[in-house]
């Protein structure tokens, strides 16, 4: 295969103790902003900063230096970085970044870092900043689909891992990917399938490499640009040799990729996430000499549609062409956000509360005093001067009362106050896409079935074990004829006796 | 290697056309037959070295010497649509109604076609009538027992005799036969039992409490998240000409459902089937034959007749140097009891107390209980056995000589698991436990590496909201602008150190299956319910020394709110999200 000879293993598959130069990294933001960078020891962009690469984010600067052998899952401090006095040839004015919008502004950020200037400058340690941080992360599927730069609907992971799972995707096994899009499904197949690589192996190959079945994913996307995106992120992740993808039109030219006869493939699981993926289906029949199935395996297959007349074209063709095992479901996930929610009069005036009476009791004592106030109002009016003798406690002001509100706050805990509640994310994704599965069992011919009926002959009358009781002995015995002289299987034989 | 044919001594599984499954050993050249209950029975002999994924079909035949016996036919996929008709338009008409029944191989059912008039019937005029059904339970159960084949004849009569059959709209017509053909098609599907298989049939049809209800769509997030996968041991040359051992691949993992977990997990890591012995999916570790003898004998503590006499010199007590504890691709389990629950392992023919040298969990597979993991010195298991001089040894009977070597081996496999266990660095940690998760993470958080994924199943809810609190970003902000002494964790306040975990998240999905059929797709009518399953995810990290405060953008304040101000400040100092606002301020 041709795999160079700068190998070097993928941070998605092997990350080691501490982040390394040129390895994919992420730095966690928060939840959902997270920047994947390839961490450089150079500037290979020659932005002229002094500190050499720098991943500038609205949480500061951070010079790949600061991060370059840090352990991974470090929390990594920000540096004062000098970005302004470096020119900023083709950089918007400062003043119109802040006003924009949260989202486009992380994108800025890494944008900010590929932007070339050609200026010669003295390199510098980095000087660690008073406030600012970022989480260092290896990258995974999950974190990558998170992070990925969109270019078409994206295989989510609920959707990925139901869909490796019943594909029943395993480490060895071929799978074929049609209509790679973003490469979010591609990552986690990836990850599933690795159980080595076939060139490195060759240290120990006495026995190790006779005839293994090497995982590997065989990936297809038809949109050209999308393809050669897809192929620097597959270089730049480690990841080639385990993925291989060919730009091509599936439905159209079959599943051939470039320097590989189709017959070789060997597939044994396939994802199709494809506008007709019916059309696809033709390519994927035994007969063909150019299959690229497995011949000597089940095939088991998916398809990933948005929409219900595609589900219908593809499982009525499927019927017809001797898939069996058909099975339509969707997958519906969402998140569940974890918060404490206080409610009572004490919290009046505060932020993210609900300031309402929390019980009938309050509610009462509310209404007390607030009769209490109207009845002194009325009062006022017509006997003005007993109201001055009866000072009550609902004389203390609105404004007295927020204040001590505000003043109790400085020693309250609020992390474990209020009640402990659980909702679902404010958006959910109510559909994703419609999965198809369905399974073609392996060949079977008339010759097939004979072999296998003269090598397990029915049996008429066997008298083996109805000769009554036989000793534990005997049945060992019994057991390690039966199996031949396999070890494993006399052991099995002898338990189950 | 999974297999491709039914293997001798396999479990299967059986699909049956009720949609229920049952799992089988296949036992080779039995008389015994497999029985399937009402659908019939057949030899295992007829499903041996089969393929998986086909459809057989149950026939009685009479043998030369007049015996009845059963044999089976496989059933071509072409047949097994026969009854659907794809051609047909969205809505059935009249017409077509009456082809629906009519089956593939000559067999037609009887049904009675209207002129073609293009209109939907309706069940407006059917009553309610149990007789229409005329044939009796009796009569029924007679021509079954006459009956040789399929059931597809048997069928046919039941449709024929329904009175009523050609007032029924297309889809009642379509739903009786199938619930006809449900209850009386002979058929069944060969499944390889595989970890998905057998999570689907233990949840379904045998005991889902004993799997704490983990459904597969949850089972593969758990997959996913964990980013459990296969790490080979792989040496990478170096630039200086000397191999790099790889190292990592090793997860920690609580499992109380049976073993499914680490089933799940292992056949990720491609550790749960034996490497075949044609060498195809060798992982890693193919001993030779003598190894495998010369273990086997020792090994076999339930079988006291081994032939094992020579006992090996003291200072090469492992004769096994190759397949003692791995050390990357490996998977430590932690359990409550004495000793693991691992019974579904089985299955894939691993027994926990006697593991045969072959399998891959032998080796990959390490287990330890709570009380050696926290306190072993408490635990009888890690007490070293007196150590015996060579002559003393070489005095002993056999059976005593054998039995010291078992204890020693035993106590330095534990200590090893222990010593490597404590020392963590793991890769994820998944938990599967009925226990309170606060009291598994206190425990095994600290023993994972930076970055390492942490995923905690619970069926219910609250456990994990719970969790989840106690890594609020309220509650870190707090612990970081207030360190608690370490010394006195944890704390009422601090049952956790919260500022281990990054981005702690609960999530849980379905999935919902669809019936598609031209015309008649629709999501199926009824599912499973009971515990939904709740997945809680985060990564375990490695706070920075000392003060450290976040920055960012906040939100827009009132000017003259200083208070607050303030307040919120500190609540968003440190915390792990890098002091944003957006999100939990509140």
């Amino acid at each position: 295969m041709a795999i160079s000879s700068s190998f070097k293993s993928s941070p998605f598959l092997h990350c080691g103790p501490n982040a390394e130069t040129d390895s994919l990294a992420i730095l966690h933001l928060k939840r959902d902003l997270l920047i994947p960078t390839v961490l450089r020891s150079h500037d290979e962009l020659n932005e002229g900063y002094s500190e050499g690469k720098v991943s500038n984010t609205r949480f500061g600067s951070f010079p790949h230096s600061t991060l370059i052998g840090v352990p991974w899952g470090s929390q990594v401090r920000a540096s004062i970085v000098d970005t302004g006095s470096r020119g900023r040839k083709g950089w918007e004015g400062k003043g119109k970044k802040r006003k924009r919008d949260k989202e486009s502004q992380a994108q800025d950020d890494v944008a900010g870092v590929e932007k070339k200037q050609k200026v010669e400058v003295e390199s510098k340690a980095a000087v660690k900043a008073a406030t600012g941080f970022v989480h260092l992360l290896p990258p995974t599927p999950e974190i990558w689909t998170a992070s990925l730069p969109h270019r078409t609907q994206v295989v989510y992971t609920p959707d990925y891992s139901y869909i490796l799972h019943r594909l029943r995707v395993t480490p060895g096994t071929v799978l074929i990917e049609a209509g790679a899009g973003s490469g979010s499904f591609t990552h986690a197949a990836a990850r599933a399938v690795y159980n080595g690589h076939q060139n490195t192996n060759t240290e120990d190959s006495t026995q190790d490499s006779i005839m293994k079945r090497w995982g590997k994913v065989w990936s297809f996307e038809f949109h050209e640009q999308r393809a050669q995106k897809l192929q620097e992120e597959i270089e730049e992740h480690g990841l080639n040799g385990i993925v291989e993808l060919t730009y091509r039109d599936v439905c159209q030219d079959g599943f051939t990729p470039n320097d590989t006869p189709a017959s070789e493939l060997k597939a044994n699981a396939i994802f199709l996430d494809l506008p007709a993926p019916w059309l696809a289906l033709k390519n994927l029949t035994r007969a063909s000499p150019s299959s690229p199935l497995s011949p000597t395996t089940a095939i088991h297959l998916c398809t990933f549609s948005p929409c219900i007349e595609q589900v219908q074209r593809t499982i009525t063709t499927l019927r017809t062409q001797g898939w069996t095992e058909i099975e339509m479901v969707e997958i519906a996930a969402h998140r569940i956000e974890v918060r404490r929610e206080r409610v009572g009069l004490a919290e009046e005036g505060l932020r993210g509360v609900n300031d309402s009476p929390a019980s009938v009791d309050e509610a009462i004592e509310r209404l007390r005093e607030v009769e209490g106030r109207s009845r002194i109002f009325r009062n006022e009016g017509n006997e003005g001067e007993e109201q001055a003798t009866a000072p009550g406690p609902a004389q203390v002001s609105k404004q007295q009362r927020l204040e001590n509100i505000r003043h109790a706050l400085e020693g309250r805990k609020l992390y474990k106050e209020g009640r402990l509640i659980h909702r679902a994310e404010p958006e959910i994704k109510t559909h994703t896409s419609y999965l198809v599965f369905a399974i073609l069992p392996r060949g079977w011919s008339e010759e097939d079935e004979e072999l296998a009926q003269g090598k397990w002959p029915a049996k008429a009358e066997v008298k083996e074990e109805n000769g009554g009781p036989i000793s534990k002995r005997q049945k060992k015995k019994g057991a390690k004829t039966r199996a031949g002289g396999n070890k494993e299987l006399e052991i099995e034989a002898s338990m189950k006796a | 290697m999974k297999q491709e044919l039914v293997q001798p001594h396999a479990y299967v599984a059986l699909r049956l056309p009720s949609d229920s499954t049952i799992v089988v050993q296949v036992l080779p050249n039995t008389v015994s037959t497999i029985s399937i209950g009402k659908y019939g029975a057949f030899q295992a002999n007829n499903i041996l070295g089969r393929p998986y994924h086909l459809t057989f079909e149950i026939r009685d035949s009479v043998t030369s010497d007049g015996k009845a016996q059963s044999g089976l036919r496989i059933v071509p996929a072409a047949e097994l649509y026969a009854d659907i008709k794809d051609e047909a338009p969205e809505t059935p008409t009249e017409a077509e109604a009456g082809n629906l029944g009519a089956s593939g191989d000559g067999v037609e059912y009887e049904i009675v076609g209207q002129n073609g008039e293009v209109v939907m019937r309706t069940n407006r005029r059917i009553t309610d009538d149990p007789s229409s059904q005329i044939m009796t339970m009796d009569e029924i159960e007679a021509l079954k027992a006459q009956s040789t084949g399929s059931g597809k004849e048997l069928i046919a009569k039941i449709l024929e005799s329904h009175s009523a059959l050609d007032q029924k709209t297309a889809f009642a017509l379509a739903k009786y036969t199938l619930r006809k053909t449900k209850k009386y098609l002979r058929r069944f599907t060969v499944v390889p039992l595989d970890v998905a298989t057998l999570a689907r049939w233990i949840l379904t049809d045998k005991e889902p409490m004993k799997i704490m209800e983990l459904r597969e769509e949850i089972l593969s997030m758990i997959g996913s998240w964990s980013n459990v996968h296969c790490t080979p041991s792989v040496s990478t040359p170096s630039l200086d000409g000397e191999g790099m051992q790889t190292k990592g691949g090793r997860w920690l993992v609580v499992d109380e459902t049976a073993g499914l977990l680490v089933a799940y997990m292992a056949e990720k890591m491609a550790i749960l089937h034996p490497p075949d012995h044609n060498g195809e999916e060798a992982e890693g570790k193919v001993l030779s034959k003598q190894e495998t003898d010369a273990v086997n004998g020792d090994d076999s503590i339930g079988n006291p007749a081994t032939k094992h006499v020579v006992a090996p010199p003291p200072d090469h007590l492992r004769p096994r140097k190759t397949s003692g504890p791995g050390t990357t691709n490996t998977i430590t389990l932690i359990h409550a009891n004495a000793q693991p629950n691992l019974s579904l392992l089985k299955y894939f023919h691993f027994d926990a107390f006697n593991p045969s040298i072959s399998h891959p969990l032998e080796s990959h597979l390490k287990t330890l209980s709570w009380l050696q993991l926290l306190s072993p010195e408490d635990d009888m298991g890690c007490a070293e056995p007196e150590i015996v001089s060579e002559e003393t040894i070489q005095s002993w009977k056999s059976g005593k000589r054998s039995n010291h070597f078992r204890k020693r081996r035993r106590w330095e496999r534990i200590n090893f698991v222990v010593d490597e266990t404590r020392a963590g660095e793991f890769d994820g940690l998944i938990v599967a436990s009925i226990m309170n998760p606060v009291s598994i993470l206190r425990h095994t958080v600290p023993l994972l590496r930076g970055a390492a994924q942490v995923v905690v199943y619970s069926p219910t809810i609250e456990p994990l909201v719970e969790l989840s609190d106690y890594y609020s970003t309220g509650r870190r902000t707090a612990f970081v602008t207030n360190p608690p002494d370490f010394n006195s964790m944890p704390t009422e306040d601090f049952p956790l150190n919260p500022t281990l975990l990054l981005a702690p998240t609960i999530q849980t999905a379905r999935s919902r299956s669809w019936q598609v059929l031209p015309g008649r797709t629709h999501p199926l009518m009824t599912g499973r319910g009971g515990s939904e399953g709740y997945v809680f995810t985060a990564t375990r990290v490695l706070p920075a020394e000392g003060k450290i405060e976040a920055r960012g953008t906040f939100k827009r304040r009132k000017v003259d709110d200083g208070v607050t101000r303030n307040s919120s400040r500190q609540e968003n100092a440190a915390s792990g999200d890098s002091g944003s606002m957006e999100i939990d301020a509140s």
